[in-house]
């Protein structure tokens, strides 16, 4: 029998395949073992694309996942283990406030809505109308995350909405892909906050909406019901609305709440 | 009776592996499978949004199987026959879309193809529009799934006889000819393979898409990327729409498996190694 050897060898293999699984089970669960609240433990964040480059700045400890609003909620809704909520609208964490998954949301700065283009300009965008030119490539968010919300709403403010419409070539999730497309010169045009504009320094080209149009964008934050962190969470969200945590965002540009 | 003892043990272990192994893989699916009730997972595979996505998903598929096939099998067979120095760093040249991260290959797509990239201002003077077009969705899928197609058509040519396509050089044939009419046949069903498998991972593709050619409804929304956008919105739908996409795959699997399998029972190599034998007048 020449394949009693390989039979037993490959016995062998699935023993230590459970072995490795187990070892690495047990070393996440010492990792993050003492789940009750302490100093030590960094808050978990979910927060808006838009908040990318300032919450860093803010608290540096805390962990991090940046995403569109739409898909952060959804993720605390299917239980994702996070400690904070942050949006770049009242809508989902209003949401979620109404389903008992997140304490109070808060209004913690607000932002504004631009229009941006690449810095080349290509397609010789001077005012938010010349959108509306046939052969105009504009990228927007998603309608369910509060960008592609913000842009739409700009849209119907305008009276441009169908026009404008016509000349959207791709929706994204979230507002840092818009402002990759227009940085790439994939794009002609697209709708993003002040502060991704800025933050993009050089790449883009900035054009203010006209007052009438600007949407209201207000940035909400909230404590995760389910955390296992709260003192951190709130620890987290103080900072954010600490003189010092509002100064930051006032440097990168967002508005007082 | 020690005997007796140890090959029950080995046949427990072996079939507690199998549940282990099959369950692992089919239980994702199963929960897809099951999340909603059947009328509703049907209604789902019906609306605007996955019909749009549908038939853009299978026209740029479909067209770029097409050109998959069309130079991709020669290139395959050339690239299976030829010996030359430097041969195992085309293969591997080949191979390397395999591995790449599709995000990676999306950003690749996008420096090379995309309005600012290295071949952009050329196509720009050609007319040729990329950005955010069918065609992108299109190049993405011909980079992503291609060498799939290409690394099991050359392996299905390597594996035929050689002794064969001398004997129809001796007897006269072009190199053509021998493609054509004696290699691609014989090795039908490995290309076969190759075609399903591209064309799977094709219907699937996301990463490079979303990053090279957007997403927009009817136009660049893939099957994937309606899922993707719809996952936050309405879940119900956007797994529908996987239901749906795992649906397409395993028919295109099942049926390259049962095609290849008919192939290869109907078209068995010896008869036609008969017919060629070198017994046969010149």
């Amino acid at each position: 029998m020449p394949s009693a050897r390989l039979i037993r060898s490959v016995a062998i293999l699935p023993a230590a395949a459970l072995a490795a699984v187990a070892a690495g089970c047990g070393s996440s669960a010492t990792s993050s073992g003492p789940t009750s609240a302490s100093a030590a433990t960094p808050a978990v964040v979910l927060a808006a694309a838009s908040l990318t480059k300032v919450f860093p700045e803010i608290e540096p400890a805390a962990k991090y996942s940046f995403g569109g609003s739409g898909a952060l909620q959804m993720q605390i809704e299917s239980g994702a283990p996070a400690d904070v909520f942050a949006a770049a609208s009242p809508k989902q964490p209003d949401a979620l406030y109404a389903k008992g998954l997140v304490g109070k949301p808060v209004q913690f700065a607000s932002n504004r809505l631009v229009l941006v283009t690449p810095a080349a300009n290509p397609a010789h965008i001077t005012s938010v109308s010349d959108i509306t030119r046939p052969g105009v490539k504009l990228v927007i968010c998603n309608a369910t995350v509060p960008c592609g919300d913000y842009a739409r709403t700009a849209f119907t403010n305008l009276g441009i909405t169908a026009a404008a419409t016509k000349n959207v070539v791709s929706e994204t999730t979230d507002v840092t892909q818009v402002l990759a497309d227009v940085a790439l010169g994939q794009a002609d045009a697209g709708f993003v906050y002040i502060t991704d504009a800025d933050a993009a320094q050089g790449k883009v080209h900035v054009i203010a909406l006209p007052a009438q149009a600007k949407p209201a964008t207000k940035d909400f934050i909230a404590v995760v019901k389910a955390s296992h962190n709260r003192a951190a969470a709130e620890a987290f969200i103080a900072k954010v609305l600490s003189s010092e945590g509002q100064a930051k965002l006032r440097a990168d540009g967002f508005g007082s709440p | 009776m020690r005997r007796a003892a140890g090959r029950a043990a080995l046949g427990v272990s072996a079939a507690v592996v199998c549940t282990l192994v099959l369950g692992f893989l089919i239980l994702p699916i199963a929960a897809l499978v099951t999340y909603q009730p059947v009328a509703r997972l049907i209604e789902g595979f019906g609306t605007n949004i996955a019909t749009e996505a549908m038939l853009v998903s299978l026209k740029t598929n479909a067209i770029a199987i097409a050109v998959i096939l069309g130079l991709g099998t020669p290139f395959a067979f050339l690239l299976a026959r030829l010996r030359f120095p430097g041969r195992s760093i085309v293969i591997t040249l080949v191979e390397l879309p395999l591995v790449t991260p599709p995000a990676v290959a999306g950003l690749g797509l996008l420096v090379a193809f995309g309005r600012m990239g290295l071949l952009g201002g050329t196509l720009g003077t050609l007319g040729i529009e990329v950005a955010f077009t069918q065609l992108a969705v299109i190049i993405a899928l011909l980079f992503v799934a291609g060498p799939f197609y290409l690394r099991g058509a050359i392996a299905a040519y390597e594996a035929l006889d050689e002794d064969l396509l001398d004997v129809a050089a001796t007897l006269g044939a072009g190199p053509l000819r021998r493609m054509a009419i004696i290699a691609t046949p014989l090795a039908a069903g490995g290309l076969g393979a190759a075609a399903a498998v591209a064309f799977a991972r094709g219907i699937g593709e996301f990463g490079a898409t979303i990053l090279f050619a957007g997403s927009l409804r009817g136009s660049t929304q893939t099957l994937p990327l309606a899922v993707y956008s719809l996952f936050d919105v309405n879940l119900d739908q956007a797994i529908a729409i996987g239901v749906l996409l795992i649906l397409i795959s395993a028919v295109v699997l099942l049926a390259s498996k049962l095609l290849i399998a008919r192939w290869t029972s109907s078209k068995s190599i010896s008869p036609s190694r008969g017919e060629l034998s070198p017994s046969t007048p010149s």
